[in-house]
């Protein structure tokens, strides 16, 4: 409850507005005259002062007179009649609101209750965001909050199957039972089988037989696949480049270029030729007389075989089921050890592997010799 | 933003299609593009309203204006929120509102 100075000159006015007021719960100080109303308000304790403009009293001045008096205090007028520009003149001349007849207690309500509690004008030049939104704004938030959410649970679920995806180890029986290495050609795998003197060419997707190279004169044990010819090693210690086209045309052959040779590989420069027997791994220049470049002992219990992956070497270990990384600078050692669970129950021995790029693949026999070759799609490094 | 000393008084006419009496409120919000308007009329959303207001010694002549929002505040005022659609007048408000407010 507050003080309301009121300022009429008419009795009738003041009484209808004390009334109101006091229905309002506002205690009202009433004067007819200006020098009245100020007096009263210097002895009590007014919040805002409401003046009559009309019936012989000019608002306009009044309302000047008690703003320059008490500057803090808000003015309210009335109107006896009802006039815009009037009330517009009256707020410039410093009224905080203006009535307009006839007086309602809602009207006055809402008046005095904003002139208590009043700040300035916000002024910026620039627009702005609404305050309050529409309804298709609200539904468009919504609508982007489970469209995002959506989203996120897309994201998450992709990752999910992702991560099930790379950890996932494919592995299929293949027509054979003897392989001896494996290779990748850009798109497709090429198991070598020692039995059959052949090459067998691979879908990656789901191991299909897409092709098969059989080769009469020698029986192979390792290949690999360079940029402009195959290089294939046999059993009796010859290595062979070949032509990349349908029949493996052999172009070259050097005949003690490999002697125990299990695995071949080709890091673009030169020739590495894993010798199994030796456990040596030597290092050929791909010239005329494939000249051995440099030869080193191999880590691990049963190197098998040798694939090179873009960036490192790496070898296979039948004897303690590790993928190993080499360190080229000095191959005896190795910077990177992976286990092949896959082989943990001794039913299958490694013979040969490959990198298509993303995954190892390994070839592998039965150790009891009953039974398909199973080749194995390992699960990505990143998932282990 | 910077906020003036009182509330800006405003005169509202209205076309005369409208066939609407003129009223008044005050601003309490005030900007290039539009402003946020208290009155005791009833101003309803899609009404298109003329405003005169006085700013830093400058006038403003029936800035045309069309309620984009209208509801009743706690103390049962309409809260008006308006749009300036004249772009010569949007324009006049701007540089009237930059020169006020680089002067205080």
């Amino acid at each position: 409850m507050s003080e309301i100075g009121l300022l009429a000159a008419e009795t009738g006015d003041r009484e209808e507005l004390s009334l109101l007021l006091g229905e309002l719960g506002h205690r009202v100080d009433g004067a007819a005259r200006l020098d009245q109303a100020v007096e009263s308000a210097r002895e009590g304790r007014s919040r805002a002062f409401l003046v009559v403009d009309g019936g012989g009293a000019d608002a306009e001045v009044l309302t000047r007179e008690l703003v320059r008096a008490y500057p803090l205090m808000p003015v309210l007028v009335a109107l006896k009649t009802r006039d815009a520009t009037r009330a517009v003149a009256l707020m410039r001349a410093g009224a905080f609101e203006v009535v307009a007849p006839p007086w309602t207690r809602e009207d006055l309500k809402a008046c005095v209750s904003k002139s208590l509690r009043f700040t300035g004008t916000a002024l910026t030049p620039v627009r702005l965001a609404p305050r309050r939104r529409s309804a298709a704004w609200y539904a468009l938030a919504v609508g982007a909050f489970f469209a995002v959410s959506l989203g996120a649970a897309s994201l998450r679920r992709a990752e999910r199957l992702r991560r099930a995806e790379a950890a996932r180890v494919d592995r299929w029986d293949l027509p054979v039972s003897h392989p001896a290495g494996l290779a990748f050609d850009g798109s497709d795998l090429w198991v070598v089988d020692w039995f059959s003197q052949s090459l067998y060419q691979h879908s990656r997707a789901d191991a299909r037989v897409l092709g098969l190279r059989h080769l009469p004169a020698e029986t192979p044990v390792a290949a690999t696949f360079a940029a402009d010819a195959v290089w294939t090693a046999t059993a009796d210690g010859a290595v062979v480049r070949r032509m990349k086209d349908a029949r493996l045309t052999p172009l070259e052959r050097f005949p003690n270029g490999a002697p125990g040779a299990a695995g071949i590989a080709f890091d673009g420069l030169y020739l590495w030729i894993l010798d199994a027997h030796a456990k040596v791994l030597r290092k050929h220049l791909p010239d005329a007389a494939l000249t051995v470049l440099s030869s080193h002992r191999v880590a691990g219990l049963k190197p098998v075989a040798l694939v090179w992956d873009g960036g490192a070497l790496w070898t296979l270990d039948a004897g303690d089921r590790l993928l190993r990384r080499l360190d080229l600078e000095r191959p005896e050692q190795f910077v990177a050890a992976i286990s092949l669970p896959e082989y943990g129950d001794g039913t299958y021995a490694p013979t040969g592997l490959a990198w298509d790029g993303d995954r190892f693949w390994t070839v592998a026999e039965r150790r009891d010799g009953k039974g398909p070759a199973r080749l194995f799609r390992h699960r990505r490094e990143d998932s282990r | 933003m910077r906020r003036a000393p009182g509330l800006i008084p405003a005169l509202l006419s209205f076309p005369p299609e409208a066939a609407r009496q003129d009223s008044w409120g005050r601003l309490l919000t005030l900007t290039s593009g539009g402003a946020e308007l208290s009155t005791a009329t009833r101003l309803l959303k899609g009404e298109i309203v003329l405003l005169s207001f006085g700013l830093g010694g400058g006038e403003f002549e029936a800035v045309r204006a069309r309620v984009e929002h209208a509801e009743d505040d706690a103390d049962g005022r309409r809260l008006a929120e308006l749009k300036f659609l004249d772009e010569v007048q949007r324009r006049a408000l701007a540089r009237s509102l930059t020169d006020l407010l680089s002067r205080s």
